[in-house]
């Protein structure tokens, strides 16, 4: 192994990723430093309920109208973030537990997923070129950020055999490309997964403490009396 | 009583500068998230009935217009578009004129109907979003001439309809009179500001103005059902134009009257006639905006009304309402609101051929006159293009009737019926309700 | 500005459907409104007495009289009101008479 793959497969990782949990903690503190409002309503559902139906959305596309219609595109999304879990488990697999990818079928199954992905993207480029509202309202950083994913997925596929003694080119450019997502990363959409939890968050509990979700298994407004209304509970925060 | 609190806008102030001013300092911590996560995937397009009408129009979709002011937080606000701000499609306000355009987006193409809200995967919520930038161009006069108007009538009268007191009282002495007539019974009350009621019960000034159909119907129910009930004297308007132009600060006063005019009559529970944006506004948004904790029940006339059946308190005859109704959500009491079951149960009771509309509950259209929209006049053609989509719905019910529990979604339905000529009549449940009902006999309750 | 065309007579009306400038009313403007807007081939004197009221009402307030006052002053019920202008004392009446759209909910 040359000193070169060496360095990009540790101290730069780690140096990339240090920087990424750094910025990431920043964040954070940035957003909560914006308020958020106390709920001061008798409650008609669960806060809770609502917080975690939101949050299962994810999982759930028979849910929703725009999912339910277009199951092809949720299939892509499921393809597309599975192969980023994929490639994002091979850049710790490949320095810090190697073996793994001694096992052939460990390999294919990595390179099927991220090669999937791979597919995946390309679809979602060509939908983001072609769709004129996605044409409209696409940003560089939505063509950066997916271009350089389908990127990141052929390294990966090229890279998880662990071959060096065939190339070393394709591990260099995986973890050149790791270490570049993981400083670019924070300033682009694809954080949208840190801010996720958040949304999720405040929307399930609106209208989870409302009992617009989850539908259809709140109890209906009893006939008699609304005792069962609770006091409003403190904010979470 | 409170004016010299709404803003007019004025030519020579800098408001472009007290825009950004504003925006930095009402975000909350749902909105930015709501203005950070979105991953333009566009699957909200579909979602929105203006983008169904014209689908060829991009400029239609949620995505786009929450992007409108999404840029401006992006080029002032957020980290990567203060530095890069072409990289992520960040850009500002320059002048009153670019302030003009995003009020046409976010007052004029967008019923805040919160469908959208629903099916984003990411939950963005594009309908807080519109609301927030409706009430930071409420804050500079940069409103729809209608909006302004009935905001102004709220502020100074208490009632978005400007109805003086002595119209307000003669109009329910007048329905009094009407149901004493119809029923034959001279005990018939609508009571004026009497304390210690079960109920208080809140109106929208409509109701006084234009409709007064719906008081009597109310009395008339709440007097066979031996309700003990009252009308305030001051706090009965339970509609709130503060949710429309995204004014808080009137959201706030208006709500309050009301919930001061519980506390004043020591009511046990507030009861709100049927009305989309006046429910979700004095049951769940007001307390908020007022900062005032809620302390009675506060729930719809439809709640109220099937106590009444779950209790047997009033009997009713669903052959009297024979032929098909169909039940129209609204977008302000189904979407951001609670009841989508209680409607139907009571309706399932009243009519004997009661039939869904598809979507139906949280995914229906809206009445495409929600939002204000009714309002603001120079939108009305776009609004009656879009409402096809609500038309086609509508039709394939084949029902002679669509009933819905707000006042709002009436005018819009109405509107929708007349410029697609359907064959159907717009209800409304206390109608329904009323004409259903099995008066007792003399001599019983009274 | 949108208008519509009746018996060969263009009105011009503003997007709400109501009359562009109710100054220029006429009793022919209203019989035409009447047949446009709400169906109604003849205006009978039951029609004109509401029509007139909600009209002179206007012209001394500046404003739609409620529906109150148009019962009152007409002698007719709700019901009757409602019978004679299908979209109700607002949007058909007071569109007949000539009013600009009221504000509000309506």
């Amino acid at each position: 192994m040359s000193d070169m793959l060496r360095l990009i497969e540790n101290e730069v990782q780690l140096a990339a990723l240090a920087f990424l949990g750094l910025v990431y903690i920043v964040r954070l503190i940035w957003i909560f430093r914006f308020a958020s409002r106390k709920e001061r309503t008798f409650a008609a559902g669960s806060q809770g309920a609502g917080i975690r139906r939101s949050l299962a959305n994810i999982a759930m596309p028979w849910a929703m109208e725009s999912t339910r219609k277009d199951p092809w595109l949720y299939a892509q999304f499921v393809v597309f973030h599975l192969g980023v879990a994929a490639a994002i488990a091979a850049t710790f697999i490949i320095p810090y537990a190697p073996h793994v990818f001694e096992i052939r079928a460990v390999v294919l199954l990595f390179q099927a997923v991220i090669g999937a992905a791979f597919l995946a993207g390309v679809l979602r480029l060509v939908r983001r070129l072609v769709n004129p509202v996605l044409r409209l309202i696409s940003s560089a950083d939505d063509y950066v950020s997916l271009v350089l994913m389908i990127l990141f997925f052929a390294a990966g596929f090229l890279a998880v055999p662990n071959d060096i003694d065939r190339a070393e080119w394709p591990l260099i450019a995986f973890f050149g490309l790791t270490a570049f997502f993981l400083v670019y990363v924070p300033f682009s959409k694809i954080s949208h997964y840190l801010y996720y939890p958040f949304t999720r968050f405040y929307l399930g509990r609106t209208l989870g403490h409302r009992g617009a979700i989850p539908q259809g298994t709140r109890p209906m407004s009893p006939g008699k009396d609304n005792e069962r209304t609770s006091r409003p509970k403190g904010d979470p925060r | 009583m409170a004016g010299g609190r709404l803003q007019t806008y004025d030519p020579a102030g800098d408001n472009v500068r007290r825009f950004l001013e504003l925006l930095a300092g009402r975000l909350t911590r749902p909105l930015t998230v709501s203005l950070t996560a979105c991953v333009h995937c566009g699957l909200c397009a579909e979602s929105c009935h203006y983008f169904l009408a014209r689908p060829d129009d991009p400029t239609m979709t949620p995505v786009w217009k929450a992007d409108q002011i999404r840029k401006v937080f992006k080029r002032h606000i957020d980290w990567t578009g203060r530095i890069l701000p072409w990289w992520v499609k960040a850009g500002s306000v320059h002048d009153d004129e670019d302030l003009n355009r995003l009020k046409n987006i976010v007052f004029g193409s967008c019923s805040a109907c919160r469908r959208c809200t629903y099916n984003c995967p990411m939950g963005v919520d594009t309908g807080l979003l519109v609301r927030f930038t409706r009430g930071l161009l409420t804050e500079l006069g940069v409103v729809p001439e209608g909006v302004f108007n009935v905001s102004r009538d709220q502020w100074e009268t208490g009632n978005q309809m400007a109805v003086s007191e002595q119209d307000y009282l003669e109009t329910l002495e007048w329905m009094r009179d009407e149901v004493r007539a119809e029923l034959g019974d001279d005990k018939v009350d609508i009571p004026i500001d009497r304390p210690d009621c079960d109920i208080l019960y809140t109106i929208n000034p409509r109701e006084i103005k234009f409709d007064p159909r719906p008081i009597a119907q109310a009395a008339k129910i709440f007097h066979v059902a031996g309700e003990s009930w009252t009308l305030p004297r001051w706090g009965w308007d339970q509609t709130n134009f503060g949710l429309f132009s995204g004014d808080d600060r009137l959201g706030a006063w208006v709500a309050r009257n009301v919930y001061e005019a519980a506390e004043r009559l020591r009511a046990k529970r507030i009861v709100i006639s049927e009305c989309g944006h006046g429910y979700r506004s004095t049951r769940w948004e007001g307390y908020t905006w007022a900062g005032f904790d809620q302390r009675v029940p506060t729930e719809s006339v439809v709640v109220t009304l099937k106590r009444h059946l779950d209790q047997g308190r009033i009997s009713v005859d669903p052959s009297r309402n024979a032929e098909g109704v169909t039940f129209h959500d609204s977008c302000n009491i189904a979407r951001s609101g609670d009841l989508v079951e209680e409607p139907r149960d009571v309706l399932r009771r009243v009519c004997s051929d009661f039939r869904e509309m598809t979507p139906n509950r949280r995914e229906n259209y809206c009445c495409t006159g929600g939002g204000g929209l009714l309002s603001m006049a120079e939108y009305r053609p776009l609004r009656l293009e879009v409402a096809k989509i609500k038309a086609e719905q509508l039709r394939a019910t084949g029902a002679k009737y669509v009933c819905t529990m707000c006042h709002n979604c009436i005018d819009g339905l109405n509107d929708v019926i007349k410029h697609y000529k359907l064959p159907m009549k717009v209800v409304q449940v206390l109608e329904l309700v009323s004409k259903a009902l099995v008066l007792p006999e003399k001599g019983g309750r009274g | 500005m949108p208008f519509i065309e009746i018996e060969g007579r263009r009105i011009e009306i503003n997007e709400e459907g109501f009359l562009a400038r109710p100054e220029e009313w006429t009793e022919e403007t209203a019989r035409l409104l009447a047949k446009a807007e709400e169906g109604l081939d003849d205006l009978t004197e039951s029609h004109w007495a509401v029509v007139k009221f909600i009209r002179d009402y206007y012209l001394e307030k500046n404003l739609a009289p409620m529906v109150r006052k148009m019962c009152q002053a007409t002698g007719f019920t709700l019901t009757q009101i409602y019978d004679l202008f299908p979209s109700g004392p607002a949007k058909g009446a007071c569109k007949v008479a000539g009013l600009p759209k009221p504000d509000g909910c309506v």
